[in-house]
C-alpha cells in the first residue's frame, strides 16, 4: 500500500488540486487500494522552483507545476510557452493531447522525472488601473508586472511596454499606488488575487495560453511494477478531462465575478499586430532545427 | 516517531546552548536521515528560505537603524520624543510604541520594525537608565503593530491563501483598529512597569526648546515622511522604501550632519551584516524545519484533534487561537499563513466567523507567535539589537505578551473592532 | 601553535566580514538603482532582484560563519545557568560539533544540489545555476573551520565568545 504525496501551489478546490485527488480516488479503486495520493496543496512543500528539485530527488512523489519554472531545464517546454503559439483553447488541447505534446512528456525523462498528463493553465491577457488596452499603440511606455521569465519579459518589451518583475504578493498594492500599471493573468487569477478591484481595464488579447504537466519522480515510478505504471499512466490521463471540466467552471465563477463588479472587459481587438511584434521573440528563442520543426508543427495543427 | 526524533533533537541541541538556528537544521537533517529521505532537501529549504526578496526589508532597514544611530538621527529623534512625552513615567517606552506605529504604517514587516525602532531606540533607552530586557520587550511586542497597520504582506498571503475571495482593501482597513488598540494597551503596559520600575523622568523643557529639538531632528522625521508618502503616492514598493531609508540615512549623516565618519560608516555596516546573517540564517533552517513539519502532516493532525473537540463556536474560536498560537511558537508566519488558512478557515466560517475578521484574529495571533520563544523571529531581532539572550528577555516580557493577549482576545470576541471600519467604505 | 592558528581565521573572519559588507553596499546601489530607473529614466531594469537575491545570499552565510568565530548567534541558555562549569564546556563542545556537522552537510549537499543546477540557466542573470549554492558552499566551509577552530581553543584552554558574553578571542 503505497500513499504518493504530490504538490501543488495552488489551494484546496483550485481545479488542479481536485483533478490530482480525483486521480488519487481512480488509482485507489483500479489498484484495490494499492496506491493512493495525498496532495500537498497551497505550496506547503516550497514553490514550484522547490518542489521540482525535490521531486527529482524522489523525495515527493508527484508535482503539479507550471511550464515556466521548466524552460530554462527542458528546452522544448519553451515551445508551448512562447505568446500567441495557440490560436485558442481549443488549439492547445490539440497540440498538447498529440504527437507534439507527447514528445515533450518524454522530454521529461532526461530529468529524473515522468510527465504524464498536461492540464490547463487558462489563457492570460492585459489588465491595468489606466485605460482600456483595444491596440498596441495603448500599450507603449505603460509598466506592467510580469514573472521572472525571460521569455515574458522579452515578449512584453517587444510590445512597447515595460516588464517590472515583482513579488506576486506585491502588485495589489503596486497597482493601486501606480508603481506600476497592470500586471497580466487568467480570470482566476484576476478574480481571486483582487486585482480586478484596483486595475479595472482587462483586454481579452490571450497573449499566453500555457498548459500546466503533472510528472512523476522517476525514482517512484520506477519502483511500481509496469501493470501499476499503465495503471497511474491511464489515471493521469482521466485526470485531465476532468481537470478541463472544473477548469470552465472556475474561469465562469470567476469572469461573472468580476463582470459584476463592473470591470470594463474589451474584447474587440485585432490580434494580429500583437503577433506581427512577436517575431523577434520567435527569432531569439526558436533557435534550433528541433524547436523550429515544434513551431512548425504547432503551426499546422488544425 | 518521527516527531519524537524532530522535536526531541531540537530540545536536547536547544538546552545545550546550541545557537537556534542550528537547533533547527541540525534536527530537520537528523528527522530526514532517520525517515530515510535525500537530506540534500534540507539544504534546499535552507537556501531556498534565504532567498526571498521580500525578506530584503530586513537587512536595509537593520541598516538603516544602523546607520541612523551611528550618524545621530537617532539621538536627535529620541530627544525630539523626549522634550514631548518625556516627562511622562516611562516616557521612552511610549515613543517606542508610537514609533512602531509610524514605522508599522511603512513597512508592514514586524522583524524589519522591530530592528528599525530597535536599533534606534534599545541603546538610547540603556543609556537613559532603562533596563535592556524592558527595551527589548517592548520593542519586540508592539512590532506586531506593524502586521496589523496597512500595508501589511501578511493580509495579501492570507487572501491569496484563501483562495482569494477575500478583498485585500477590505483586509487592510479592518486591521487598522485593532494595530491602535494594541498599540494603546502596550502603552498602558509600558507605563505600568515603569511605575513599578521607578524609570526616570525628566522635566518639561518647555515650548521652546521643543522647538530647537524638532528642527535639529527635522531631517530624520522627513525620512518618515518620504517612506510614507513614497510608498502612499507610488514612488516605490513597500521592499524599495527600506532601501531608500538606507540612501537617505547615509546622504543625511555624510552630507547634512557629516556626523558620520567612514570608520562609524564600516562599522555600521559590519554590524548590519551580523545582525542581518543571525535573524536570515534562522528564517531559513525555520524553512527546512516547517518542511518536515508540513511533510509530516503535523497542521493537518492538529485540526482533526481539534474538530472532534467541540461545536460551540466561543470554544472552537479559543481552541484556534491556542493551536495557532502554538504553532506560531516553532514556526514562520507566512508559512503558517499559508499552511494553516485552507486548514482552519472553513472551520471558522462553518462557525459564522466572518473571513476578514479571521485574517486578522489570524495575522495577530501568528504575530504573537514571532516574538515567542523557541522560534521568534522578531524577538530573536530585539535580543540581537539589545545584545540579550533570548532567556533574559522572556523572563520579563510577560505584561507586555499580557497586553497582546487581551488584544488578542477582544479582537476575537468583538467581531466589530475588525468589520466596523471596512462597512464604512462600502 | 593555536595562537598562530587562531590568528589565520581571525584573518580569514575578517576577510569573510568585508566581503559580505561589500555585497550589503552592492544591494543597497542595486535596489536604489532600480527604483532611479524606474521612475527617472521610467525603464524597469529587470535583473537587480535576482542579482540582489543572490548577493544576499552570500552576506547571510559568510556573515553567519563569521558569527559562530564571534559567538553572536543566538541561543537560549536556560540548563547551561544550572551545570557546573566542566559539564558546561562539555556540553559547549557537543554543540560545536553539531554546528560542524551541519557545515559539513552544507559543503556536501550545497555542492550536490550546484552540480544538479549547473546545467540550468537563472531567469534574467543568464548565469548557470549552479551559483545559486555557491554561498551555502562557501559558508559551509568557513562554519567547519571556525567551530573546530573553537572545539580546538576550548582543549588548549583559550576563551571562545558566545552570545551574550564578552570575550577576547583575536
Ligand atoms: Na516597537
Ligand atoms: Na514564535
Amino acid at each position: 500500500e503505497v500513499t504518493l504525496r504530490s504538490s501543488d501551489t495552488h489551494p484546496e478546490g483550485y481545479p488542479t488540486v481536485v483533478a490530482v485527488q480525483k486521480m488519487g480516488e481512480m488509482l485507489e479503486e483500479r489498484t484495490d487500494g494499492r496506491l493512493c495520493i495525498e496532495v500537498f496543496h497551497s505550496a506547503q512543500l516550497g514553490q514550484e522552483k522547490d518542489t521540482i528539485e525535490q521531486t527529482q530527488f524522489g523525495v515527493i512523489d508527484m508535482n503539479r507545476v507550471s511550464l515556466g519554472p521548466f524552460n530554462n531545464i527542458i528546452e522544448k517546454t519553451q515551445v508551448p510557452s512562447l505568446p500567441f503559439i495557440f490560436r485558442s483553447v481549443d488549439h492547445m488541447h490539440k497540440v498538447m493531447d498529440g504527437p507534439v505534446g507527447q514528445q515533450i512528456l518524454d522530454a521529461f525523462s532526461d530529468h529524473d522525472l515522468v510527465g504524464l498528463a498536461f492540464y490547463d493553465g487558462g489563457s492570460r491577457s492585459f489588465y491595468n488601473s489606466q485605460k482600456p488596452i483595444r491596440s498596441i499603440e495603448d500599450l507603449a511606455g505603460m509598466k506592467f508586472r510580469v514573472m521572472q521569465s525571460d521569455i515574458f519579459v522579452d515578449m512584453v518589451s517587444a510590445l512597447g511596454a515595460n516588464a517590472t518583475p515583482m513579488p506576486y504578493g506585491e502588485v495589489y498594492s503596486s497597482i493601486q499606488t501606480g508603481v506600476i500599471d497592470g500586471a497580466e493573468n487568467n480570470w482566476p487569477s484576476y478574480d481571486s488575487s483582487g486585482h480586478f478591484e484596483v486595475a479595472g481595464y482587462y483586454t481579452l488579447n490571450e497573449h499566453l495560453i500555457v498548459p500546466e504537466v503533472l510528472v512523476m519522480a522517476k525514482a517512484s515510478f520506477d519502483k511500481l511494477s509496469p501493470e501499476d505504471q499503465d495503471i497511474v499512466r491511464q489515471a493521469a490521463r482521466d485526470s485531465v478531462s476532468v481537470m478541463r471540466e472544473l477548469w470552465q467552471e472556475r474561469e465562469k465563477v470567476s469572469e461573472d465575478r468580476v463582470r459584476a463588479a463592473g470591470v470594463e472587459i474589451i474584447t474587440d481587438i485585432d490580434k494580429t499586430p500583437f503577433i506581427e511584434a512577436m517575431v523577434p521573440v520567435y527569432q531569439k528563442y526558436v533557435t534550433s532545427p528541433k524547436l523550429q520543426q515544434m513551431v512548425a508543427d504547432i503551426q499546422a495543427t488544425e | 516517531m518521527e516527531l519524537y526524533v524532530l522535536f526531541g533533537t531540537f530540545t536536547f541541541l536547544l538546552l545545550i546552548g546550541t545557537p537556534v538556528a542550528f537547533c533547527l537544521g541540525v534536527s530537520s537533517f537528523a528527522t530526514i536521515a532517520y525517515l530515510g529521505l535525500p537530506p540534500v532537501v534540507v539544504f534546499q529549504r535552507l537556501n531556498s528560505g534565504v532567498s526571498v526578496f521580500a525578506l530584503m526589508a530586513i537587512p536595509f532597514f537593520i541598516y538603516a537603524g544602523d546607520l541612523m544611530v551611528r550618524g545621530d538621527i537617532a539621538r536627535r529623534l529620541v530627544a525630539l520624543a523626549g522634550g514631548f512625552v518625556g516627562h511622562l513615567r516611562g516616557g521612552l517606552g511610549q515613543v517606542n510604541v508610537l514609533s512602531s506605529v509610524m514605522f508599522g504604517g511603512v513597512s508592514g514587516s514586524a522583524a524589519a520594525d522591530a530592528s528599525a525602532v530597535g536599533g534606534l531606540m534599545v541603546p538610547q533607552m540603556k543609556e537613559r537608565g532603562y533596563d535592556t530586557d524592558y527595551a527589548v520587550n517592548i520593542t519586540v511586542v508592539s512590532s506586531i503593530i506593524a502586521l496589523l497597520l496597512p500595508p501589511s504582506h501578511n493580509m495579501i498571503i492570507y487572501s491569496i491563501a484563501a483562495g482569494g475571495r477575500i478583498s485585500i482593501a477590505d483586509l487592510f482597513t479592518a486591521g487598522i483598529i485593532p494595530g491602535f488598540l494594541l498599540a494603546g494597551l502596550l502603552m498602558v503596559a509600558a507605563w505600568g512597569m515603569a511605575v513599578r520600575k521607578g524609570y526616570p523622568t525628566q522635566p518639561f523643557q518647555g515650548v521652546r526648546m521643543l522647538g530647537t529639538l524638532f528642527v535639529s531632528a527635522a531631517p530624520g522625521l522627513i525620512l518618515v515622511a518620504i517612506i510614507f508618502g513614497g510608498v502612499r503616492s507610488g514612488i516605490f514598493t513597500a521592499s524599495e522604501s527600506s532601501n531608500i531609508a538606507v540612501v537617505y540615512a547615509l546622504l543625511v549623516t555624510f552630507f547634512v550632519y557629516r556626523s558620520l565618519s567612514w570608520s562609524d560608516f564600516i562599522e555600521a555596516t559590519f554590524a548590519a551584516v551580523r545582525t542581518t546573517a543571525m535573524v536570515l540564517l534562522v528564517i531559513g533552517c525555520a524553512a527546512a524545519f516547517g518542511w518536515l513539519l508540513a511533510y509530516t502532516r503535523v497542521p493537518a493532525s492538529m485540526v482533526a484533534l481539534l474538530q472532534g473537540v467541540s461545536d460551540n463556536p466561543i470554544v472552537i474560536l479559543l481552541l484556534l487561537n491556542l493551536v495557532l498560537l502554538l504553532l506560531g511558537t516553532f514556526m514562520d508566519m507566512s508559512p503558517l499563513i499559508v499552511i494553516t488558512t485552507p486548514i482552519f478557515l472553513p472551520v471558522a466560517t462553518a462557525f459564522g466567523v466572518d473571513p476578514v475578521h479571521f485574517g486578522v484574529i489570524l495575522i495577530l495571533n501568528l504575530g504573537i507567535g514571532l516574538c515567542t520563544p523557541p522560534v521568534g523571529a522578531v524577538l530573536f531581532v530585539g535580543c540581537a539589537v539589545g545584545r540579550i539572550p533570548v532567556w533574559d528577555a522572556v523572563r520579563t516580557i510577560w505584561p507586555f505578551y499580557g497586553a497582546a493577549l487581551v488584544t488578542l482576545m477582544l479582537v476575537t470576541y468583538i467581531p466589530a473592532l475588525s468589520l466596523w471600519l471596512p462597512s464604512l467604505f462600502r | 601553535m593555536m595562537k598562530t592558528i587562531a590568528l589565520l581565521t581571525g584573518r580569514l573572519a575578517r576577510v569573510a566580514l568585508w566581503v559580505a559588507g561589500i555585497g550589503l553596499v552592492l544591494m543597497t546601489v542595486l535596489i536604489a538603482a532600480q527604483v532611479f530607473w524606474r521612475y527617472v529614466l521610467n525603464d524597469s531594469l529587470v535583473w537587480t532582484e535576482p542579482a540582489s537575491v543572490m548577493i544576499m545570499g552570500w552576506f547571510i552565510f559568510l556573515g553567519a560563519a563569521v558569527g559562530i568565530r564571534e559567538g553572536y548567534h543566538l541561543s537560549f541558555d536556560v540548563l547551561l545557568y544550572v551545570v557546573p562549569q566542566r559539564i558546561k564546556l562539555v556540553l559547549h563542545t557537543l554543540s560545536d560539533l553539531a554546528v560542524a556537522g551541519f557545515g559539513v552537510g552544507m559543503i556536501w549537499y550545497g555542492w550536490q544540489l550546484a552540480e544538479r543546477t549547473a546545467g540550468n540557466k537563472l531567469p534574467s542573470l543568464g548565469i548557470s545555476g549552479a551559483f545559486d549554492f555557491a554561498p551555502i558552499v562557501a559558508g559551509g566551509v568557513l562554519i567547519v573551520l571556525f567551530s573546530t577552530e573553537r572545539i580546538a581553543r576550548r582543549a588548549a584552554g583559550l576563551p571562545t565568545a558566545r552570545f551574550g558574553e564578552e570575550a577576547e578571542i583575536d
